[in-house]
């Protein structure tokens, strides 16, 4: 099945891209997270202020928005099926 | 050198431009004439000018394919084929093939009393490898010299690549500027001492030998 075939192809391509955004986002989240502690004025052990902030991050919106990798190119197929067949 | 680099990048943009070109929808103002369907043998190359409707198209070495015959604005013809592109590539999604091909055979015309037409498409006409371009959808305009509308859909997705293709070619810079070309310069210092050294145990040779005249 044709639709099946290009399901699972952009399922694997789209996750390749979701799996290396989500590292890249949650390693920036730690990198501001430590030079915010490295400016000083924090009275917590470096460790655990960086734990704790990212235990926030997974929590966040800016997390979930990472699933518009899925979302937008559903959507935008989506539109151009209406667009196309029943405009 | 030099000329081959240039080949190999001038085929490339050509190739890039050529695959938009006929990927990307394009819109003409035609009359259509009439509709017709006929059988075409799917065999050699230029199957890759035709969609995979569905699956059982693979298998096919002949099929049925729907035409629309048109004159355009200008008074030359153009013959357009109305075949769903369903999932596969390009990614039109066109699933309403038959309901175009009664949209189309209801708005004939002829030369006496012309109805105008803007027929988006994509693809190309090529007489001598009989290929066509495919319709995609049909809307009515007032007449040969009206507006096509404003093409969104290309602004956008060539606005999109350029996009990407300058951010790759940023990137690609600055690593070469940071990793590449000071070791180009390290090798190239690193040989320029060994020459120098060279010349200095040269001269001390060549010295060694004048003592001997």
């Amino acid at each position: 099945m044709a639709v099946i075939r290009l399901f699972i192809i952009v399922f694997v391509v789209l996750s390749v891209i979701y799996i290396s955004l989500s590292f890249y986002s949650r390693a920036r989240a730690r990198d501001r997270l430590e030079a915010e502690w490295d400016a000083g004025g924090i009275d917590m052990p470096r460790e655990a202020y960086v734990r704790h902030g990212l235990s926030d991050y997974d929590g966040s919106l800016r997390r979930k928005l990472i699933l518009g990798v899925y979302v937008v190119p559903m959507a935008l197929v989506g539109l151009i099926i209406y667009l196309v067949n029943f405009a | 050198m030099r000329y081959i680099g240039w080949t190999i990048l001038i085929a490339f943009w050509v190739s890039v431009g050529a695959f938009l070109h006929y990927t990307l929808p394009q819109r003409d103002i035609v009359r259509i004439v009439r509709v017709f369907e006929e059988r075409q043998d799917l065999t050699d190359w230029t199957r890759v000018f035709w969609s995979r409707p569905d699956e059982q198209s693979d298998a096919f070495i002949s099929r049925d394919v729907q035409f629309i015959q048109t004159v355009r604005a200008n008074g030359r013809p153009m013959v357009y084929r109305n075949e769903d592109t369903g999932w596969s590539w390009p990614p039109y999604f066109k699933f309403d093939t038959s309901n175009l091909f009664t949209e189309a055979a209801d708005a004939t015309s002829n030369r006496a009393a012309p109805e105008w037409y803007v027929i988006t498409h994509y693809g190309w006409r090529n007489e001598f490898l009989t290929i066509f371009p495919n319709a995609i959808s049909l809307r009515p305009v007032d007449g040969p010299d009206a507006s096509k509308g404003i093409p969104w859909v290309n602004i956008i997705v060539l606005t999109t690549i350029a996009a990407i293709f300058y951010g790759i070619w940023v990137r690609w810079r600055r690593f070469r500027r940071n990793r590449i070309d000071p070791r180009l310069e390290e090798i190239q210092d690193s040989w320029e001492a060994a020459g120098d050294a060279v010349d200095a145990k040269r001269g001390r040779f060549r010295r060694w030998l004048n003592t001997w005249r």
